[in-house]
């Protein structure tokens, strides 16, 4: 990832290759995907010809099953924000594999600052702090985790930046670090029971209010300003970058900075729908939100992608994993099924990719 | 390494200062799993009430290899017995074969190893009957489903657990059994699927379910994670908790909560804190020269809300 100096163009990257063709692809192979469900909800025989979008029972106003709709986006929604992080990572040329045990270790320090005193009348059997830390306004364990997520966000950032060590290694440290933090917290006791206030933040939709509200402003930044522009510099052209006389060690501690602080946020997010925060949340979800970064055509080698493409690979698992269950497929094979999923879609972006190359 | 080394050093240190101090290894499958911790801290707990009986402690962190090396760091450092969590039933073999050559006692522990009809002796299993969990639970549900006048025909989902895992399988493979009993055939499953122990994907696949807009009646899970994740789904989408019957296994504090306020109707009580005691005194005995059964089962106990507060 150190090597930059074949990516794609040079500082004046491809405009073409980042607007609105790219997604409108990912957004027909997702119909492409709605419609496979489609045809085996009306082939499958024992799905008595029920409609995967649409509302077949008359249980809603509209024609749609909205309960699926809500259902898709939902459950990709967490994940779905630290791919937004993550995908201005992959655009600046690198990787953050942290990001996973990261949610764990900030949701267990979160959780313990945004304790209830008393659980039906009873003391908080959880409790991880004494009696100052019950029932604090839910703004502290926000700012709490925010922090947690900046302070390993910018150790990420310095040690790419500043020792050069691949941002692969970087993240790969803080991976085993943030594990550990978070089994050492309680030593590996789950922390339960918030305030009220605290269990707003995740409660119903409101993952998918967080979801949709930080993508905007995430689009925001990476389209329209500087910010945005010197990380498609800097993953296009490194080293060209630099000469035209972008701070990119600087640049490249705030990328992993504002990643780690998305990370920990939807940790905030997680542990509040949950209402209780496990050393273990958070496996694969670094996998997992590169892959939807990945599905939603952002490119590992840097420089290329889009928040925009980022959501829409979220909502492409968000349809595959509710279509699986649609269709009831044996849980046995839903692994084998995804991934190959995932490859396929990587295959057909690069395929289109190169067809566009060759055509310019 | 330097942590083997350390811990060689100090036990037989230890060895060296009391002649009858006993030193016990303990290799469990991972710390940050909830109810492997309520099994440690059980050990812990029991270790202390004992004179003389030294515990030490590895983190096998889900790794078969780490474990077996860890093993044999034990029997390098001349510990008097040896507890194991597996971390995968399957590769207990090995870990038997080195005990066995050392002349060193083991005790599995809350995981069945593979090789139980054929262990060596001086080697034990200490675990609650995984047959009696899934069937207490479900049985329960079939009751309480009959006393709500459902008996002519009540429909449901069950989530299970890792499929990788041998209680996850025992459980589901006990909720078909009593579901195909005459007295509880009036129960059918809408769709089973795995939530991975999980109360996140259980949120996420208890919604997907009841988006499909299928009536159900209840829910049985093969935790209680997977239980609550149901729960909260099934109030965030206006169900009421009263026409459900839900059920869980581990009665654990989060469930016995979800049990005050009406939400959960069943669960069943590993007694995981007791399998951590008991491994240490069967450890014991063993090295003592005792004779032990092969099995030593702590029951499993059901939990409804007319006991729940026994639990708390």
């Amino acid at each position: 990832m150190a090597d930059t100096s074949h990516g794609i163009g040079g500082l004046t990257y491809d405009k073409k290759k980042r607007s609105l063709p790219g997604e409108l692809n990912i957004f027909l192979a997702m119909i492409i995907i709605v419609v496979i469900f489609e045809i085996l909800g009306q082939v499958l025989p024992y799905m008595n010809g029920q409609s995967f979008l649409f509302d077949t029972q008359d249980r809603f106003d509209t024609i749609f099953n909205e309960a699926r709709l809500r259902i898709i986006i939902l459950q990709v929604s967490i994940i779905g924000i630290i791919a937004l992080g993550v995908t201005q990572v992959i655009i600046s040329g690198g990787i953050d594999l942290s990001s996973g045990p990261l949610v764990g270790a900030t949701a267990m320090i979160v959780m313990s600052f945004a304790q209830t005193e008393l659980v039906n009348g009873n003391p908080n059997p959880k409790a991880v702090f004494g009696p100052w830390a019950f029932d604090l306004p839910v703004i502290i364990p926000v700012l709490v985790g925010l922090t947690f997520g900046a302070i390993i966000g910018s150790i990420n950032g310095a040690l790419i930046a500043y020792t050069r060590i691949p941002p692969f290694i970087a993240t790969l440290g803080m991976f085993l670090i943030c594990r550990g933090i978070a089994q050492a917290w309680t030593r590996g006791q789950p922390v339960s029971f918030p305030t009220e206030s605290f269990a707003a933040l995740g409660k119903g939709m409101m993952p998918v209010f967080w979801f949709v509200g930080l993508a905007i402003l995430m689009h925001i930044v990476m389209r329209y300003t500087l910010h945005g522009k010197h990380t498609y510099a800097i993953g296009s052209n490194e080293d060209a970058a630099r000469m035209s006389g972008i701070n990119v060690k600087r640049h490249k501690v705030r990328v992993y900075m504002i990643a780690s602080m998305l990370a920990a946020f939807a940790a905030i997010v997680l542990s509040s729908k949950n209402l209780t925060a496990q050393s273990g949340m958070g496996i694969f979800y670094e996998l997992y939100a590169i892959a939807m970064a990945v599905i939603g055509g952002v490119s590992l080698t840097g420089g290329r992608g889009s928040i925009p493409g980022t959501v829409l690979g979220a909502m492409v698992f968000g349809v595959i994993q509710s279509g699986f269950t649609y269709v009831k497929l044996d849980a046995f094979y839903q692994l084998m099924a995804m991934g190959g999923i995932i490859i396929a879609a990587v295959v057909l972006d690069k395929m289109r990719q190169e067809r566009a190359a060759a055509r310019s | 390494m330097k942590k083997i080394f350390l811990a060689a050093g100090l036990s037989a240190l230890m060895m060296g200062g009391s002649a009858m101090a006993q030193n016990i290894g303990a290799s469990i499958a991972r710390f940050d799993d909830n109810g492997l911790t309520i099994m440690r801290n059980g050990m812990t707990a029991h270790i202390e009430t004992l004179d003389g009986v030294n515990l030490q402690m590895e983190d096998a962190q889900d790794d078969v290899a780490r474990q077996l090396d860890q093993i044999n760091n034990f029997i390098a450092s001349g510990v008097d017995a040896i507890i194991v969590n597996a971390v995968d039933t399957n590769a207990t073999e090995a870990m038997s074969n080195a005990a066995a050559a050392a002349g060193v006692p083991l005790v599995y522990v809350n995981r069945q190893p593979v090789n139980m009809d054929t262990l060596p002796d001086g080697q034990a299993f200490v675990a609650s009957n995984e047959i009696e969990s899934g069937t207490l639970e479900a049985f329960q549900i079939c009751r309480n489903l009959r006393a709500e006048g459902k008996s002519g025909g009540a429909r449901g989902y069950l989530m299970n657990g890792q499929l990788s895992n041998q209680a996850a399988v025992q459980r589901s493979k006990d909720v078909h059994d009593v579901i195909g009993m005459d007295m509880c055939n009036f129960m059918e499953l809408i769709d089973e699927q795995t939530a991975n122990w999980s109360r996140d994907e259980a949120q996420d696949l208890m919604t997907n379910w009841m988006s499909s807009g299928e009536p159900f009646d209840f829910v049985i899970a093969n935790n209680d994670e997977m239980a609550i994740g149901a729960i909260q789904a099934m109030k965030a989408g206006g169900i009421d908790m009263a026409d459900v019957q839900v059920g869980g296994v581990d009665a654990t504090p989060d469930a016995l909560v979800a049990m005050a306020a009406g939400d959960l109707d069943v669960t069943v009580f590993q007694d995981l804190a007791g399998q951590g005691a008991g491994s240490i005194d069967t450890a014991l005995k063993l090295a003592a020269g005792e004779d032990v059964d092969k099995t030593v089962f702590i029951p499993f106990i059901l939990v409804t809300p007319e006991n729940a507060a026994e639990f708390q």
